[in-house]
């Protein structure tokens, strides 16, 4: 029998496939919403964007919203794999953190988030934007990173074009990315 | 010759107690301590060390009453699940009861080290209150103090020589914990602050430094900047063992060359670690004492590959290497090829959760060290794919194994070649490795693994089963099966009622046995409890909801600690834990 696995907790499923208990307890132990969200298939890298230009992202569950959106077929369970992560600031320092950003292109609907801890400069991160949003030949123009006019928005709400500040201290306080056309 | 036990009284007992002083292990003091009234009272009269597995095994007062001598006491709190947040915070493992009876009974005491236990500011103050000759205090994975009980210690401590605190919780309200250690103290041989997150005021710790002439280990923590370390790190030439602080920062030459001079003036270097975050820039100014090491912790360096590669390769006294698995497959053969005195290997995950492309480290890695590594012993390996095969081949080249952990980090993951379960390659593992002490498997498992686990690992001592086994068949043939085992700890297991009733026993022969997300029900729980009187079994549910008393027989236990205990049911559970 495969065991069913979820952040619900474990007692919903066996339950039933045992035939036990009542139809009390099986209710006591379903956590819907989180069982409803991983159990099913989830997407790839690509989502849509519900509600323009609200900041949901960034709480103390950032992190964990991301591994459920970035989540590739896995799912994510409590204490799995056995690794320690301190109560207190996961990941600090040494670990790679990720880094995760919204990233819009002026006219187009559906944003994309990228990874920048994966990126070690703006050539490279200009590289990614250049795949994820691949330039429409107009009028025999080349198409080439340099062409992009990426802005983004740093921790105190301001919109800076990219590529002024060191490379570090970019990743960090960046907020979120617009290209604009 | 003397009938029954008279003999004993033929030597004094001087004698007697300076035999048993040859005695290292405690496996044999108390089997020692099992032949006469005589040898039971000079036993425990001159027992100098106590290690206590489980904190509620045993009441606090009857171990100090026991053992009125001791010098030395190590105590274990929490199920190591707990390091995986599988157990609640407030489940136990609380100090204070041991360190007032040790306040009370131990007065010369004076070396402690705890683990997994939660230590209050309140303890450490008493701890360094209590014990005038006290030089040796060890905390690991504890919780629930701050620096501020960490200078009580140093205000105090008169005599310290260890101060060791690994992977701790520490708050941080106390910043100047360091200066409180007064400026007559200079017996400080071992220092490590790894865990602790705030800044340690670097002059203070570099008078500290100077005038303990007998430093030899010095772990600093994450947030000492480069120049700071290695102003410091200038003042104790004579370190065996460094932690270094954040290894990254702007290039400039005359740190590097600051660093380079600072680390081969370390003559008798044998251990490193910290490392973090460190880039390509400043790992070169170390290689001097690449040499010399023989132990190696880079598991918070993200340094990729080529790097890693440079440097690890030259380590060719390495016994002990922890490392991220950004060393790839081919850091991994050029390690086997330079490391060949290599006993230990750790390879961590850098991408747990897998939002990151995949890293290049594959059971390749681990096949190339179990050939290359003819002294490996013990492993711990996390990766993403495996084969029966591989497996076979690493347990036909290392059947000196003594600890095999091997995390392939998605659940139910076959072999990749065959899709087949795991079961065949984990089986030649315990067939092959007789010395097998501990065990952690993954991947898939059918009941068939366990059938060969319990027939082989006769020296098995710890096991840890996660996603694996069809039926009670599998817990059936664990518990029927290895005659040494100790601990126990089982997730997400089909494993339930009739495995456990059956092989009751068996459980008080053991410290412990963790169950959580299996198929055990509370009424087999009771069952067990009203069986087996010795035991203290702890069920956890952290709903809450309704008293323990008014659940129904058949309802499913979320998690489950069983332990053996003389000490009876412990008074201080927290709203979700019961004693069955």
């Amino acid at each position: 029998m495969e065991l069913e696995l979820g952040l619900a907790l474990p007692g919903g499923d066996l339950i039933a496939e045992l035939g036990l208990a009542s139809e009390k307890s099986t209710s006591m132990c379903r956590k819907r919403g989180f069982d409803d969200m991983f159990c099913r298939a989830t997407s790839p890298p690509l989502f849509v964007q519900k509600d323009g230009d609200d900041d949901d992202g960034e709480d103390d569950d950032s992190r964990f919203n991301h591994l459920q959106e970035l989540n590739l077929g896995s799912r994510v369970l409590v204490g799995w794999p056995p690794v320690r992560v301190s109560r207190r600031k996961s990941e600090e320092g040494g670990k790679r953190r990720v880094n995760c950003v919204k990233v819009n292109m002026e006219g187009v609907a559906i944003g994309r988030k990228v990874d920048l801890s994966l990126h070690d400069s703006y050539q490279a991160l200009f590289l990614t934007l250049s795949q994820m949003f691949p330039k429409k030949q107009h009028d025999g123009e080349e198409s080439d990173a340099a062409y992009y006019k990426v802005t983004y928005e740093d921790e105190d709400g301001d919109w800076m074009l990219v590529g002024d500040v060191p490379w570090e201290a970019f990743s960090q306080s960046v907020k979120r990315l617009k290209i604009l056309n | 010759m003397v009938r029954g036990f008279g003999w004993a009284a033929a030597f004094p007992d001087e004698v007697w107690e300076h035999v048993f002083s040859f005695l290292a292990a405690d496996a044999d003091r108390n089997a020692v301590a099992l032949v006469c009234r005589a040898w039971h009272r000079i036993e425990r009269r001159s027992r100098r060390r106590v290690f206590v597995g489980n904190c509620y095994a045993v009441a606090p007062a009857a171990a100090v009453r026991r053992f009125p001598e001791v010098r030395a006491a190590a105590i274990k709190g929490k199920p190591h699940f707990a390091d995986f947040n599988l157990v609640p915070t407030d489940w136990g493992g609380g100090a204070e009861a041991w360190v007032e009876a040790m306040a009370e009974g131990w007065p010369h005491l004076e070396e402690l080290r705890l683990k997994r236990m939660v230590v209050s500011d309140d303890c450490l103050e008493l701890i360094a209150r209590s014990f005038k000759n006290f030089g040796v205090l060890s905390l690991v994975s504890c919780d629930g103090f701050s620096t501020a009980g960490l200078a009580a210690i140093a205000a105090n401590c008169r005599n310290l020589r260890e101060l060791d605190l690994h992977e701790n919780e520490v708050e941080d309200n106390c910043l100047n914990w360091i200066s409180h250690f007064p400026e007559s103290f200079t017996s400080l041989v071992s220092l490590n602050i790894a865990c602790l997150e705030g800044d340690v005021n670097t002059s203070v710790l570099e008078c500290l430094i100077s005038r303990c002439p007998n430093l030899k280990t010095l772990r600093l923590n994450h947030a000492m900047p480069l120049e700071k370390l290695v102003s410091l790190l200038q003042r104790a030439p004579q370190l065996v063992d460094v932690g270094t602080s954040k290894f990254s920062a702007d290039h400039h030459p005359e740190l590097f060359s600051k660093l380079e001079s600072t680390f081969a003036g370390f003559k008798h270097l044998k251990s490193l670690s910290g490392i973090w975050e460190a880039g390509p820039t400043y790992l070169p100014a170390i290689y001097s004492v690449c040499e010399s090491l023989t132990s190696l912790n880079l598991c918070y360096a993200t340094i990729q590959s080529p790097e890693l590669l440079k440097f690890v390769s030259r380590c060719k006294n390495l016994q002990r290497l922890w490392v991220m698995d950004l060393i790839e497959d081919n850091g991994l053969i050029a390690v086997a090829a330079s490391c060949k005195l290599l006993q230990e290997l750790r390879v961590f995950p850098s991408d747990p959760y897998g939002v990151a492309p995949p890293i290049s480290l594959t059971e390749h890695g681990l096949v190339a060290i179990s050939a290359g590594c003819l002294m490996l012993h013990s492993v711990l390996y996390f990766c993403r794919q495996m084969t029966n095969a591989a497996l076979l081949t690493i347990a036909n080249n290392r059947p000196n194994l003594t600890c095999f952990r091997l995390c392939i980090i998605e659940p139910h993951t076959p072999d990749y070649i065959s899709q087949e379960p795991l079961d065949a390659g984990f089986s030649a593992i315990v067939e092959s490795c007789k010395d097998l002490r501990r065990l952690s498997l993954s991947g898939l498992l059918t009941d068939r693994v366990f059938k060969s686990i319990g027939a082989s690992a006769n020296r098995l001592e710890m096991l840890s089963v996660a996603f694996a086994g069809d039926s009670d068949a599998g817990l059936h043939y664990i518990l029927s099966g290895c005659k040494n085992l100790r601990k126990l700890e089982i997730r997400d297991c089909p494993f339930g009622d009739k495995a456990l009733l059956d092989n009751a026993s068996k459980l008080e022969t053991m410290r412990s046995l963790w169950m959580s997300s299996c198929s055990v029900t509370l009424g087999a729980c009771r069952q067990l409890a009203l069986k087996m009187p010795r035991l203290n079994v702890e069920v956890i549910d952290e709903r809450r909801g309704r008293p323990l008393e008014s659940w129904p027989d058949d309802f499913p236990v979320e998690k489950l600690y069983i332990y053996r205990t003389v000490a009876g049911p412990r008074s201080d559970t927290p709203p979700c834990v019961w004693t069955v």
